[in-house]
């Protein structure tokens, strides 16, 4: 028998009972926090009750749900992520344009080729602040780099954008040298290229990684999408400075086409769940699906304005305006049309009634985790 | 490795007692999850979370003649009840999907994340086909059942198991649980208990995840208990999309070259 | 079961495993409902009526296990000639006093002889029936007998009469359960009972508490005797009880009306001394023969070398009852004013006791109030959480009572025994110190007494005599001088007086002073001064009886009666069901549990006429504990409310009584006062529907240990009423949103949970519909909400005092209380529809007259 000094003890009465507490009721004089849950940091016992928003039954629910409540966690990612959609799409789209330009555009495309190397740059940084604001623990981004998991496209992103910004930051700071270090910027532009390329494109398929209903039923899409608006933003941007020329020809085909791609990845993208509609829904309904139309409507707008690509600077800027308007809106109508995806339980069991669930492998996966041979650093 | 430690959930023995739950917290210290009346039978639960690692769930039924009501009163009536927990998948979305490695399969062949590596990225959550694991807001990380490693360790039985009076919970060799479930659902079968099925006791039955380590025999759909009928670890499909990705990677690349070289070769003339 | 002995049911569901059929009989469909074979939704305040019809149904098939009846009940014995049924008296026996407001039990007598009941006399209100004026002297074993069942006045006949109209068609209008359904149960338990079978009853407090509570009993008791279910394994009937230990604060009893080991209490009517109390209580016949030795050792307990039998063992000194102090009637003097003092331990009155507007008026108007709890609960709170201090009614200000709250230590920080369903005994340990100045009960009550004694040995007063004989010197230990439970246990099992030698059971006691014994029952739970409750080897590593986990009493025998378990040659009814036998070579009971029989004693010994003691039990014998040995089906003495168990509807009903004209039980306590309105007998317009009551897996009694808790709260956090979509429907409610339920007691606010589970009833052509109500709910806590115990009456059972809390009407509309309002009701007459005019006005004796 341990004797426990004497001192006054919190007691269960109505000054406990005003005071904040953890929600776990363990009194720290006579018990250890220790648990594995106990380090979970508690501010108040009343997180979102987003669990129990139940969504509303239907009659024509094919399947029965449980009392309407979500199946899956909706992402948990705040605005910064679609922001960075946008912005590391632009960027990587400029990155790309500005390896080609040095490679293959000759003298006459030197200052475009500055140009997108800077916004490289600037969208790479300003990206990875942005996906460190979205983090639980923002202090631990460096844990993004600790290991590299090839099934993980947020892995793969993560180095990608780590590479690019530092190709790019090479690119930028050593291109304009002689000799070697200039060698070595231009090494860096070119390989900011092409991790640029792969930068615009990998948040689709990071997005498609998940069990979000309607992102993985997009998974080839998405892709594009992201890659063509990525073009199209880029194009965007470029073309509200002032320049002549080739690099105005340049830019505007670079965007054309990339509003073209971002066109046809939408449309593809609403037909992608041709068995289970209710796993598009979010897409022709309510305000996701308006932002959906507006992020159509708007690239239609500034592909229609930019027209041919002889029109006045107004034009230009007006086209410009409303392209990168389009891709923001396309942006923000995935990321929400997502959530709201993943909060929708219909869309999940009837999908994979309709056979969009593991039924759609063409073989089964090996039943062991996947091995990592590439080396993970602790 | 030592052989691979889960569960078997067996609903056709659970009351309904919650114990679980409480086991759960309670030997975890996790907080509370509010008071939030649902109005949903008697779970008031709702879901896993990042602070609630085994959840409840009761589903009243009314049951037509024709299926046999279970029990004859004039109005066939069931109440099922199931006790849900992380399903420690062999192919686990939630580890898969995480960048940091935090999330690591562990000695038992159960997945764990860990907390002191976590940094909040929140693509676990999303990642996972059963909607199980999640980030917390105060706290920031990404939080599950750790099939109780700390006990594990010590060779002691996780603390949902333990406390489940009617051993509905039933804590072993993964290997060996599953002949026992094949066992039970004979027999339920032979006393003329219709609709119960086995959910994830192997790769066959549910491809898309491998198989689960913490599998269920239920008494009806996977559906009824929010549970989804043909999961798919996101991974598996990833080759597709990274495909796509490449192959419109490659084409903004050239589009880039091609522009370059017309509007260069423009600019000559 | 499966909701609140969620643990005690994985044997349930064991038996459920290896092909038992499960039968659920409860007004709602629970989570038991849902592991059962089979759900009866029955109304509630009719099961009388339920298991009547099955008594009926198993005598019109002749499905009674015929040799067990003859054999073990008293089924063959010849009742006296004045005996009047209710069959005859439309609801009535023979013996209603109106004057008294009680029956004469005269009538109720055996021909030719007479009964103690067993334990003594308890009749709450000292009658003339009770004590020492009882009123057949003869020994009970001088019955008259008629083994073929056929004489019309034999037990048998009687209570074939008694239930002839409880046919299916009746228990359909009365409980509303289809003919169907009911003749399913009655084949499955025939089908399941006799020789190779049985089946066991398992009840908690949806039985007991009913102005009726006891003959609930009754009856099962009749229909598992008439099934020869009785004493058998897989048999019996099972006392779920509240929580945990309840069982032994019966048997070390907090009940005002009872010694250690149910020993009757001296009334100052009867018991002026010693001998008188025992003369009074004794029965000449069977094991209760030796009750002297017990009362002697339990003073010898007590008082030590200070009783004597020359002092007459301090008995003249001790206090009396001088009518009835149970709780509703202590707490309603207490409202008037007259009690001054108020222990509460570990119970939470302002929320779990019934009118709970009405206790904490007498907590209210009590001079001091000590409240020993784990939290600040409701009752430590009344004076500024109740909702009458929270609506402005009564201002704090106001309150003159003096509080004084002690924490108290939980019950891993003290060790003792829980003594729980199966009469089990188990030591727990103590785990940690109690924080602060948190202590056990023990401690408080063990210094409380201590300084009393100091003060009663300065004072040199007469009247303080009892406290300075005491023998209280308990060894304490460690700095809070914590006193040894394991001495108290020691003296609750015996010793020898005044070396304290242990017993090894209450076979060694005597009634000559040299021996001291707390609690006869338990005696044997320390024998060889060995903790025998602590015992605790793993089943798996002993017989399917399991002695040797922990300690049962009497004696370690883990099935009661269990000598009915063979026939009277001493073979087991069935070689599958075997529990005890006569081992022929070794002269000797013996079996798989400790026998209920004398060990020695042969089979086919009988007693010789006129034997007393011991002698006079014989081979056969399997109820010792009844003076004539035999399981009664008619209880000819020990009960107020009759012999034999009858459906009445509860105060407040929603049907007329279908069987008789007297609608109610016409021994209820009833309290008619302006602070505890009644409703209509029947057909209240204003509350037409049927409330009950239930819990919660989830919460705990009161809620004093549940309430407190995030972990518990959340998983049931709001006060809700459960009703079926029919009900919501009629009164336009939502499922999920505000209702109030309302009484004339008072008014509660819950959220509405619509839920098929619960089912209106076809009740005599009526539909009635029943609104579920937890009582876990209280002003304080971190889930708070409208108590359940503010609707309920105080009216009881006369037996025991228990009150009504499972059968009332009420009323439930949308929308969320304004105030405690409480709507009209009857005036203060009580309602004469209750009673037929011969039973009269009955009047609680210590009340005050109505104002």
């Amino acid at each position: 028998m341990t004797t426990v000094p004497v001192h006054p003890v919190p007691f269960l009465g109505p000054r406990e009972l005003s005071r904040d507490t953890d929600g776990r009721e363990v009194d720290p004089s006579l018990g250890l926090l220790q648990g594995e849950g106990a380090a979970q940091r508690v501010r108040t016992p009343e997180p979102h009750p987003g669990h129990l928003a139940p969504t509303r039954l239907d009659a024509a629910a094919r399947t029965p749900t449980y009392y309407g409540l979500p199946v899956l966690q909706e992402p948990v990612w705040i605005w910064t992520v679609p922001a960075y959609l946008f912005v590391g799409g632009l960027a990587g789209a400029a990155s790309a344009l500005g390896a080609a330009s040095l490679i293959a555009g000759g003298p006459a495309l030197e200052r475009l080729e500055i140009r997108c190397r800077v916004l490289g740059l600037v969208g790479d940084v300003l990206g990875s602040g942005l996906l460190i604001a979205d983090l639980g623990r923002p202090g631990r981004f460096f844990n993004m780099l600790r290991v590299f998991r090839p099934t993980s496209p947020m892995s793969v992103g993560s180095w990608i954008l780590a590479l690019s910004g530092a190709a790019n930051g090479a690119g930028v700071l050593l291109g304009r040298r002689r000799g070697v270090l200039g060698a070595a910027g231009r090494v860096g532009t070119a390989a900011g290229g092409g991790l640029g390329a792969l930068l615009a494109g990998y948040t689709g398929v990071l997005l498609a990684n998940t069990a979000v209903p309607l992102w993985q039923a997009a998974r080839r899409e998405l892709p594009v999408l992201f890659v063509g608006s990525g073009m199209a933003s880029a194009g965007a941007v470029l073309e509200l400075f002032p320049d002549s020329g080739a690099s105005r020809k340049l830019t505007h085909w670079y965007g054309s086409i990339g509003k073209v791609v971002a066109l046809g990845a939408m449309v593809a993208m609403e037909r992608s769940a041709p068995r289970a509609p209710r796993v598009t829904e979010p897409l022709r309904s309510g305000a996701t699906g308006a932002l959906w139309r507006a992020g159509l409507a708007l690239t239609a707008a500034g592909l229609f304005a930019s027209g041919l690509g002889n029109g006045t600077r107004r034009r230009e800027r007006i086209a410009a305006a409303l392209t990168l308007a389009g891709a923001l809106a396309t942006r923000l109508a995935v990321v929400h049309a997502g959530k709201r995806s993943a909060r929708d339980p219909r869309a999940t069991f009837e999908g994979q009634r309709a056979g969009m669930g593991a039924a759609e492998l063409s073989r089964a996966p090996v039943p062991k985790p996947a091995a990592f041979k590439l080396p993970v650093v602790r | 490795m030592t052989a691979a430690k889960g569960f078997f959930t067996d609903t056709s023995l659970c009351i309904g007692c919650k114990a679980c739950e409480v086991a759960c917290k309670q030997w975890n210290q996790l907080p509370a999850d509010g008071l939030h009346f649902s109005g949903n039978s008697y779970d008031n639960t709702g879901h896993l979370g990042a602070s609630t690692w085994r959840h409840v769930a009761f589903v009243e039924q009314t049951l037509p003649a024709a299926l046999g009501a279970e029990n004859d009163s004039s109005v066939g009536m069931r109440w099922l009840m199931e006790s849900d927990v992380c399903k420690h998948c062999q192919r686990a979305g939630c580890l898969e999907a995480c960048p940091t490695g935090a999330i690591i399969r562990t000695e038992f062949d159960s997945v764990y994340v860990q907390p002191d590596v976590c940094n909040g990225c929140g693509y676990c959550v999303a990642a996972c086909p059963f909607g199980v694991i999640d980030r917390r807001d105060d706290d920031g990380r990404a939080w599950k059942c750790t099939l109780c490693y700390d006990r594990l360790s010590d060779g002691m039985t996780p603390a949902c198991a333990k406390s489940c009076p009617t051993e509905s919970i039933q804590f072993g060799d993964v290997e060996e649980l599953r002949v026992r479930a094949e066992g039970r659902l004979a027999q339920l079968e032979q006393r003329g208990v219709r609709g119960a099925q086995l959910y994830g006791q192997d790769a066959r039955s549910q491809p898309g995840t491998g198989g689960l380590n913490a599998f269920f025999l239920l008494l009806d759909e996977p559906e009824v208990y929010n549970l989804p009928p043909d999961p798919v670890v996101p991974t598996v499909k990833g080759r597709e999309s990274w495909t796509f990705a490449g192959l419109a990677a490659a084409g903004m690349f050239l589009t880039a070259v091609a522009g370059a070289v017309l509007a260069r070769s423009r600019s000559i003339r | 079961m499966a909701e609140n002995h969620p643990v005690g049911f994985q044997w349930v569901m064991e038996a459920r495993e290896r092909g038992a059929t499960l039968i659920h009989v409860d007004p709602r469909f629970t989570r038991t409902s849902a592991m059962a074979d089979i759900h009866v939704p029955i109304r509630p305040g009719s099961d009388i009526a339920w298991l009547g019809g099955l008594i009926r149904y198993v005598l019109e098939k002749e499905a009674y296990f015929k040799e067990y009846v003859v054999a073990f009940t008293n089924a063959p014995v010849i009742l006296r000639e004045d005996f009047r049924d209710t069959e005859d008296l439309d609801g009535l026996f023979s013996g209603w006093s109106a004057k008294d407001g009680e029956y004469q039990v005269d009538s109720w007598q055996y021909e030719g002889a007479g009964t103690v009941p067993a334990a003594g006399h308890k009749h709450l209100p000292a009658g003339s029936t009770a004590g020492a004026d009882a009123p057949d002297k003869r020994p009970a074993t001088l019955q008259q007998r008629d083994e073929t069942l056929q004489h019309p006045r034999c037990v048998f006949q009687v209570l074939r009469r008694h239930f002839s109209r409880y046919t299916p068609e009746i228990v359909e209008q009365i409980c509303g359960v289809p003919r169907s359904l009911f003749e399913k149960v009655a084949e499955a338990l025939i089908r399941n009972s006799g020789r190779e079978r049985t089946s066991a009853f398992c009840y908690a407090v949806g039985w007991t508490h009913h102005s009726v509570g006891v003959q609930y009993i009754r009856t099962a008791a009749i229909l598992q005797l008439l099934l020869g279910n009785i004493g058998r394994p897989g048999g019996g009937i099972i006392a779920l009880r509240g929580h945990a230990s309840i069982q032994g604060s019966t048997d070390i009893p907090t009940l005002f009306n009872i010694f250690p080991g149910y020993l009757p209490m001296p009334t100052t009517a009867h018991g002026a001394t010693l001998d008188r109390y025992i003369q009074g209580n004794t029965s000449p016949t069977g094991w209760w023969s030796e009750f002297p030795k017990y009362i002697v050792s339990l003073l010898k307990a007590w008082f030590g070398d200070a009783a004597t039998k020359q002092n007459d063992y301090l008995w003249a000194a001790l206090p009396r009852l001088t009518g009835d102090h149970s709780h509703l009637t202590t707490v309603v003097d207490m409202a008037d004013g007259k009690v001054p003092g108020y222990f509460v331990m570990g119970e939470n009155p302002a929320v779990g006791s019934p009118n709970a507007a009405l206790q904490r008026k007498g907590l209210r108007n009590a001079k001091w109030v000590v409240v020993r709890d784990l939290a600040m609960i409701e009752t430590a709170e009344f004076w500024k959480s109740a909702p009458e201090v929270q609506s402005g009614e009564v201002r704090p200000e106001d309150i003159p009572t003096e509080v004084f709250f002690f924490p108290a230590a939980a019950h891993t920080e003290k060790e003792g025994t829980f003594t729980n369903t199966q009469r089990l005994l188990q030591w727990r340990e103590k785990a940690v110190e109690p924080p602060g100045d948190a202590r056990s009960e023990l401690h408080f009550v063990f210094h409380l007494g201590r300084r009393l004694i100091e003060k009663a040995r300065a004072s040199g007063k007469e009247r303080d005599l009892l406290l300075r004989s005491l023998v209280w010197d308990y060894p304490t230990n460690g700095e809070v001088e914590e006193p040894s439970a394991e001495a108290v246990l020691t003296e609750i099992n015996g010793y020898t007086w005044p070396e304290r030698k242990p017993v090894k059971g209450y076979t060694e006691l005597k009634n000559d002073g040299t021996t001291a014994c707390g609690c006869w029952i338990y005696s044997g739970c320390f024998a060889g001064g060995v903790n025998q409750t602590a015992r605790r080897r793993p089943g798996r590593e002993q017989s399917w009886v399991a002695p040797e986990w922990g300690w049962a009493w009497p004696a370690n025998r883990r099935t009661l009666y269990n000598r009915a378990s063979a026939d009277l040659e001493g073979r087991p009814w069935s070689e599958r069901k075997r529990l005890v036998w006569w081992d022929a070579a070794t002269r000797t009971w013996t079996g798989e549990d400790v026998p209920d029989i004398i060990a020695d004693r042969d089979p086919s010994y009988r007693a010789p006429p006129g034997v007393e003691g011991l002698a006079s039990i014989g081979g056969n014998t399997a109820f010792l504990m009844q003076s004539d040995g035999l399981g009664w089906i008619h209880a000819p003495t020990g009960l107020i409310d009759g012999p034999l168990p009858t459906h009445y509807e509860p105060p407040e009903s929603v049907a007329k009584n279908a069987l008789y004209g007297q609608q109610c039980n016409p021994a209820r306590l009833e309290y008619p006062r302006r602070d505890n309105l009644y409703h209509r007998a029947w057909d209240d317009p204003t509350y037409p529907f049927v409330l009950t009551t239930f819990r919660l897996t989830e919460h705990h009694t009161a809620g004093g240990m549940s309430r407190w808790l995030w972990w518990l709260s959340e998983l049931q956090p709001q006060m809700f009423v459960e009703i079926s979509p029919e009900l919501a429907r009629l009164r336009g409610i939502e499922h999920g949103a505000w209702a109030t339920v309302s009484t004339a007691r008072g008014s509660i606010e819950a959220r509405a949970l619509v839920t098929r589970r619960l089912r209106p009833l076809e009740v005599r052509g009526k539909t009635v519909h029943t609104i579920g109500v937890p009582w876990h709910w209280g002003s304080v806590g971190r889930t708070t909400g409208g108590s359940a115990n503010e609707l309920l009456a105080f009216v009881a059972d006369p037996n025991v005092s228990i009150m009504e809390s499972k059968a009332l009407t009420a009323d439930i509309r949308p929308g969320r209380v304004e105030a405690a309002r409480r709507g009209p009701a009857l005036p203060l007459e009580s309602d004469p529809r209750r009673d037929l005019p011969q039973v009269g006005q009955h009047e609680m004796p210590s009340q005050e007259p109505l104002r």
